[in-house]
């Protein structure tokens, strides 16, 4: 074949249409078998030559055969008969006994006299468009050769008058002609139309690939969506309990079920007011998170960010906190630590949250150690403490918005639940990861783990800041 | 006449002093803060009436209590007020909801204390 098939599916379909025009060849050989039979009927009496009565004989041969081929098509068909090569094959096979038939026809009919020479021409037009060109070039030529060697030899069956020798020259010259210039113009005309129908089938592959992307967006967007709106649910749940708590109270104190001036109403005022303070904590890290998803692109990313100094100033900023707590701040910095490119207040709130964590969940006398180190590619926050621990079946949803443990919530009513979400989030904007292990009752290890050649997301308008100080 | 007694079953603090402060007006009140209290509480001496948050520790503690109480000969009469923020759409969401709910009155929080009261005289006859 001349146009190369590449895909398998455009093999499929080039195979499904040479069986629909085996099928249409079928049907015009039972015209052609009908049409030579009231032939060789009419022949006698319409004053042709009686030997063309003889023709009959080729019109059972090819009725007998394309009887043959109705029923292989049947089964072909019924069995999804898809390969190509193999229906070419057969393709040819049927073209050739079709020549054969011709070329008996031809000298039952008088040889270069025949008025049948012209069907060749359409069977060239028929095999051409089925096959090759240069199939039907050779073949062309080997039923040209049959004819030469008949016509050479005498041309005409026993009974006809003997035609001059120039004549069947000349005959033979003409045959040549027409065969070739046949192939070659249908092999023209129809290589464009294949062309165009390849085209064709490539563009609606593609239409087809878009359309499964633009699905599969549709489908990521909706799940996008669903969990955008699930989270929705959540946030006012957890809103919403505080803020009950903080009516009722009201309520009590209001309605008089409380004597405003004793220590009671005072002890529900207090409540109310730390319930408002966690409901703040919890609309400020609301805000954090949605600032951190909504404006990844925006922040304000710096080049050559030290995460040693980050953690410096966290730990010095926490340590008031640590010594409130009866807690050991320890840590141990590597100085060239620097990431190429990164956020610094995100980063700083990242490790303040951990920082913070390991400090609420310690018990007294306990120690958190703040470490600082490059870790293969990555540069490497880690964060221990020797406190409460999580417990492994919740180890799976440590990031989940909102996740508190029992232990957590019993061991401190502080806390919103989104804090570890919001770490996650920076070190994924930052192209790193979180870790944690955990053991209960015996502490809890967070390993912030971010990219040192700056993370996936590429921004371009990444503004250059001083390296501050290194430690 | 001794006053009837009320479990109140919460792991909010200031809602339980909140709500014992309406509840002390009439009954006598206990308090419990999660799931485990609460039976044991009840195993000590049966309240006449258990008010249950639906999430305390685990997602659907107060579900457990009340299934708990309705399973126990001895519990099985004690009425059982929910009183929390999930709502019933969000308990089928979540999955904990079930055709059958273990209790004999749903209150969703913030209550208005005289509701609250209201409820209880129901209850309580």
């Amino acid at each position: 074949m001349r146009l190369a098939v590449k895909s398998a599916e455009l093999h499929q379909v080039f195979a499904a249409e040479l069986l629909d025009r085996i099928a249409w060849f079928v049907r015009l050989r039972w015209a052609a078998g009908a049409a030579l039979l009231a032939f060789a009927a009419a022949a006698p009496h319409a004053g042709m030559p009686l030997e063309w009565g003889r023709v009959w004989l080729v019109a059972v041969v090819i009725l007998a055969y394309n009887g043959i081929l109705h029923a292989l098509l049947a089964i072909w068909r019924r069995n999804n008969q898809a390969d190509y090569r193999w229906l070419a094959r057969c393709t040819l096979i049927q073209i050739l006994i079709d020549l054969a038939a011709l070329v008996l026809l031809v000298y039952l009919t008088g040889g270069p006299g025949s008025p049948f020479l012209p069907f060749f021409t359409f069977h060239m037009v028929i095999g051409t468009i089925m096959l090759s060109a240069r199939t039907m070039f050779i073949v062309g030529g080997g039923a040209w050769l049959a004819c030469a060697a008949l016509f050479l030899a005498g041309g005409t069956p026993p009974g006809h008058p003997p035609i001059p020798v120039e004549m069947r020259t000349a005959v033979l010259g003409m045959l040549a002609c027409a065969l070739g210039l046949t192939v070659y113009l249908t092999a023209t005309v129809s290589s464009r139309l294949k062309e165009r129908g390849v085209r064709l089938f490539r563009l609606a592959e593609e239409l087809r690939d878009k359309t499964a992307e633009l699905e599969k967006l549709l489908a990521e967007m909706r799940s996008i969506e669903a969990r955008k709106s699930h989270f929705m649910l959540l946030s006012a749940h957890q809103l919403r309990s505080p803020l009950a708590t903080v009516k009722t109270s009201l309520d009590v104190l209001l309605q008089g079920y409380v004597d405003l001036a004793s220590p009671r109403a005072a002890s529900l005022v207090a409540g109310a007011s730390e319930r408002v303070e966690g409901l703040l904590r919890i609309v400020g890290d609301l805000l954090e998170l949605a600032k951190l998803r909504e404006t990844a692109q925006r922040a304000p990313w710096a080049s050559g960010v030290n995460l040693a100094q980050l953690a410096v100033d966290v730990a010095d900023a926490l340590t008031p906190v640590a010594e409130a707590r009866q807690i050991t701040l320890e840590s141990s910095y590597d100085a060239d630590v620097v990431l190429a490119r990164g956020v610094p207040p995100d980063l700083e709130y990242a490790i303040e949250n951990l920082v913070h964590n390991a400090l609420k969940y310690s018990r007294p006398g306990g120690t958190v150690h703040i470490q600082v180190r490059r870790s293969g590619e990555f540069g490497m926050i880690e964060v221990r403490d020797n406190g409460i621990g999580i417990p492994p079946e919740f180890l799976a949803n440590l990031f989940v918005e909102f996740a508190r443990a029992a232990n957590a919530r019993r061991h401190t009513a502080e806390g919103t639940g989104l804090g570890l979400a919001i770490v996650n989030e920076v070190a994924e904007t930052h192209g790193g990861r979180v870790e944690a292990e955990s053991r209960l009752d015996e502490g809890s290890t967070f390993r912030l783990l971010l990219p040192l050649r700056g993370g996936q997301t590429q921004d371009p308008h990444v503004t250059k800041s001083e390296r501050r100080v290194t430690a | 006449m001794a006053r009837k007694s009320v479990l109140l079953v919460d792991d909010d603090a200031v809602f339980v002093d909140a709500v014992s402060a309406v509840l002390e007006t009439r009954y006598q009140v206990r308090t419990a803060a999660n799931g485990h209290e609460a039976l044991a509480a009840i195993a000590t001496t049966p309240p006449d009436v258990v008010v249950l948050d639906v999430m305390m520790d685990h997602l659907s503690e107060g579900f457990d209590v009340a299934r708990a109480l309705r399973s126990n000969e001895a519990t099985r009469a004690i009425p059982i007020v929910m009183l929390t923020g999930v709502d019933e759409v969000f308990n089928v969401r979540m999955e904990i909801g079930e055709s059958w709910f273990p209790y004999d009155r749903y209150l969703q929080k913030p209550v208005a204390p005289e509701t609250l009261l209201a409820t209880l005289g129901e209850l309580l006859g």
